[in-house]
């Protein structure tokens, strides 16, 4: 019998949809999965639920009775314990206090250690035979890390567990033994809501299957009757397959190697990537959200120090351990979080769209502010940026307008590779149009190269000459030609087809 | 079991140099060594007693810092929550009236129990960055002592000289005058300072101390009252400033609205030399005490080293940044072996 029944959600975040339609049904003793693409909603239902959102609109019944929690605490008073993506454990206690953290047991006044440490053992005996819950948090590996962050939300005793992706961390042994736990617990009645981007294990493990595309559920099997079809599945989370989209080769539009990239390494986001960027390319960094992605735009900017790389530009060696460096070689980075790494959001247009100029070398002792002010105003001009004036503060801009600041800023520059990490984050259609149409004008007109990654793959589809897809910290697919639909960028991040035992390394 | 460690057998001398606590009790073991060849009579009990009887301030001021920034917070008012309880103490008191000293004590704690609750709702529950709201606090607490006492002055029942030496209280028989000389009260409170601490750790409070500290948005998803923990942490703090101005009051018999400055920043300086990491959450208040005293240790070597005057100050801050550095050159050494570690294959 079902023990949560969800019904037409529908949840905002500051005017864009995360979730329009949003139903699911789980129940006792079954493991429900959820699937969708990178924002299909599958996270925030499972939010919802475990008490961190509210929702709009909608209705959760939980056990026969109508839910509303204003917050986790009170979700998991009720039996309902999620584990996060991003981890809540506190690194410099030892991992049996991690699990019992906040709900710690006590005879009187005095903490009641030895019963806390056998739960703690308990659980982990089942969850990671072998991992010493003396251990120090700090030293566990993401991985174990994961397995004491799933202890912790069962030393509740659940009576749904929500589990948003945890396997993302874990190595095929762990999965496995994890799965086999999460077995034992449906035996006792746990309902468990199971959220991965691996296929495979969805299948594997799944007996019900939900599958969220913009917003809303799109389609809904129950392994006792439907067969395992990965081809189905792989249809509801892409919707129409878009095939047959044709494209350029990329040797016809594109130049000779600019930038030659050769096991760039930097662990444990960046493992032996490799690859070419021919002047005028458009290269696109595809793959499941976090992957490496955002970490391989700013090694590329000069971000990590420690990275270790062979690259050369126009056949020069080229050393990516400081910003600066890369900036005098005009490799220029669009960062995703503008507001954080891209913007000084506090400060005016002008400030924003000069400061870069100021590293330069060669700058007269004293700022020729009229030469700039004209200088910015042709960006603004160019770019339509719409602001009303130079002197106002950039956090009062819309968002699309914040990012075309950041891509303005590099205006004056003779740009050599522009790196674009998700650069349309948070941008209206227009907007974004404008960005891309100024980018592209620009590849073709000068041949400048761009490296692009969006998390969007209609963008990727649209724009890029090439696309490497990325997994876990490694490129394992590059696509070219009619390989470049939303269809085969799916397939491929997911890895379907991968022979299912190997993978997950 | 130890399958878990990866370096099971002979690096376990590493780990053992790689522990935070390791470098501190190495420097306390010179300073002692040191402090004994300056000075020929440091291990007879006399001399034993005046140190204890020097340190022990500093040592209490030191614990309780420890466990504001165990927490994650900072508390630059100790100092003169230090003076302003001199005051509250020897304002209640008459001499005339032995049992007004009880009156002190019970209003005395109260006092510092009610500094610490307005630190705490500060950082705690007005998000006021504790450096900001306890940098505020100071003055208001100077403020106050000063207006109880303009000047150094004031009296003290006979009996509250037992915080000092038993042996001064008038009418004390022969043979408490005999303990007087070989027991120490300020070793009496240091050691009520940590069975108090000990019980603490043993709450759930001790352990949420930490746990706010080394995270406090993990902490606050895993159900803990973040702002209730960082207030019980100053109000702990509190106990340990009312023990040593007990220590003082019993010494002086007086109130002194500035003689609690320079325990400020000492107490923050000797909690870091005794491994409280200054980000929260990494520490153990019973190595504080060792900071302090290696603190302590260093003002009595310049003294005894007869370095002129006029260097005394700066030597002392050098050795105290010295003693930092080793301190935090353990704390890199030890990430640098965890990186090697976490780097798989």
């Amino acid at each position: 019998m079902s023990i949560l029944e969800v019904s037409r959600i529908a949840k905002n975040f500051g005017g864009v949809a995360a979730l329009s339609d949003g139903n699911l049904v789980c129940r006792e003793g079954r493991i429900t999965g959820l699937l969708g693409a990178n924002g299909s909603g599958k996270s925030t239902i499972s939010k919802i639920i475990a008490g961190v959102y509210r929702a709009d609109s909608g209705e959760i019944r939980y056990r026969n009775a109508i839910a509303r929690y204003r917050n986790p605490n009170e979700a998991k008073k009720d039996g309902i314990a999620m584990v996060y993506q991003n981890l809540s454990l506190v690194a410099d206690l030892k991992v049996w206090q991690n699990i019992v953290l906040g709900d710690e047991a006590k005879k009187g006044p005095i903490l009641d250690n030895r019963s806390a440490r056998r739960l703690a053992a308990g659980l982990v005996e089942r969850l990671l035979p072998g991992l010493d819950v003396e251990r120090m948090t700090y030293d566990l590996t993401p991985g174990e890390m994961q397995i004491v962050e799933i202890a912790k939300a069962l030393a509740a005793d659940p009576k749904l567990l929500i589990l948003d992706e945890p396997t993302s961390a874990l190595e095929k042994a762990e999965v496995l033994s994890l799965f086999a736990f999460m077995r034992s617990l449906t035996e006792k009645g746990v309902a468990i809501i199971f959220t991965s981007h691996r296929l495979w294990e969805v299948i594997e493990i799944c007996d019900d299957l939900t599958i969220f595309r913009n917003g809303r559920n799109v389609g809904s099997m129950d392994f006792d009757h439907d067969e395992k079809d990965t081809e189905k599945i792989v249809g509801y989370i892409t919707g129409e397959a878009q095939k047959g989209n044709y494209r350029k080769a990329c040797a016809e539009i594109c130049g000779e190697t600019l930038l030659s990239v050769k096991g760039l390494d930097y662990a444990p986001f960046l493992r032996d990537i490799s690859f070419d960027l021919r002047k005028g390319e458009i290269l696109g960094i595809g793959g499941l959200a976090g992957q490496g992605q955002r970490e391989l735009m700013l090694a590329l900017a000069g971000n990590y120090p420690g990275v270790s790389c062979e690259a050369a530009i126009d056949g020069r060696k080229l050393e990516l351990t400081k910003p600066a460096k890369l900036i005098r070689e005009n490799i220029l980075l669009v960062p995703g979080d503008r507001e954080l790494e891209g913007l000084f959001v506090k400060h005016s247009v002008f400030d924003n769209l000069v400061f870069p100029r100021m590293g330069l070398r060669g700058q007269s002792l004293f700022t020729p502010l009229d030469r700039y002010a004209k200088e910015c105003e042709q960006i603004i001009d160019v770019l339509a940026i719409k602001a009303s004036g130079l002197d106002v503060p950039v956090r009062t801009l819309s968002g699309g307008n914040q990012q075309k600041v950041v891509v303005g800023k590099w205006f004056p520059y003779k740009i050599n590779v522009l790196l674009l990490a998700d650069p349309a984050k948070g941008v209206d259609i227009g907007a974004k149009r404008d960005l891309y149409e100024y980018i592209v004008g620009r590849v073709r007109g000068e041949g400048m190269s761009v490296v692009l990654y969006a998390s969007d793959i209609e963008e990727l589809v649209e724009y890029c000459d090439r696309i490497l897809i990325m997994y876990e910290g490694r490129v394992v697919a590059a696509l070219e030609g009619d390989d470049i639909n939303e269809d085969k960028i799916i397939t491929t991040s997911m890895r379907v087809g991968q022979p299912a035992r190997e993978r997950a390394i | 079991m130890n399958s878990g460690r990866r370096d099971a057998g002979a690096p376990d001398l590493r780990r053992l140099f790689a522990r935070p606590e390791f470098s501190s009790l190495l420097i306390l073991v010179l300073m002692v060594a040191l402090t004994a060849i300056l000075q020929s009579n440091f291990f007879e009990t006399k001399s034993i007693n005046r140190n204890i009887n020097a340190f022990a301030p500093l040592v209490l001021m030191t614990m309780g810092q420890a466990v504001v920034i165990l927490a994650g917070g900072i508390d630059l008012s100790v100092g003169p929550a230090l003076s302003l309880l001199t005051c509250v103490l020897t304002f209640v008191m008459k001499r005339s009236d032995p049992s007004s000293g009880m009156a002190a004590l019970a209003i005395g704690l109260a006092v510092a129990l009610l500094l610490g609750l307005i630190n705490g709702i500060g950082i705690g529950y007005l998000r006021i960055p504790p450096v900001i709201a306890t940098f505020a606090t100071s003055f208001i607490w100077l403020g106050v002592a000063l207006f109880l006492r303009p000047t150094p002055g004031g009296e003290s029942v006979d009996w509250f000289s037992a915080f000092y030496n038993f042996g001064d209280v008038p009418g004390a028989s022969p043979a408490v005058k005999a303990i007087g000389t070989v027991l120490p009260p300020a070793l009496l409170l240091v050691l009520v300072g940590c069975a108090f601490w000990f019980a603490i750790s043993k709450t759930r409070t001790g352990r949420h101390i930490y746990a706010v500290g080394g995270n406090s948005d993990s902490a606050y998803n895993s159900g803990i009252d973040t702002a209730k923990v960082q207030t019980l942490a100053c109000m702990i703090n509190s106990v340990f400033i009312f023990l040593a101005a007990l220590f003082f009051v019993g010494q002086t018999g007086s109130g002194d609205a500035r003689m609690g400055d320079p325990f400020t920043l000492r107490a923050i300086a000797a909690a870091v030399v005794g491994g409280i990491a200054l980000s929260g959450g990494r520490g153990n208040v019973y190595f504080a005490l060792i900071g302090a005293l290696i603190l302590s240790l260093v003002n009595k070597i310049i003294f005894f080293a007869n370095i002129p005057y006029a260097y005394q100050t700066l030597v002392g801050g050098a050795i105290v940044i010295v003693a930092i550095a080793s301190s935090r050159a353990n704390t890199m050494y030890n990430k640098r072996i965890k990186t090697r570690e976490s780097i798989p294959g």
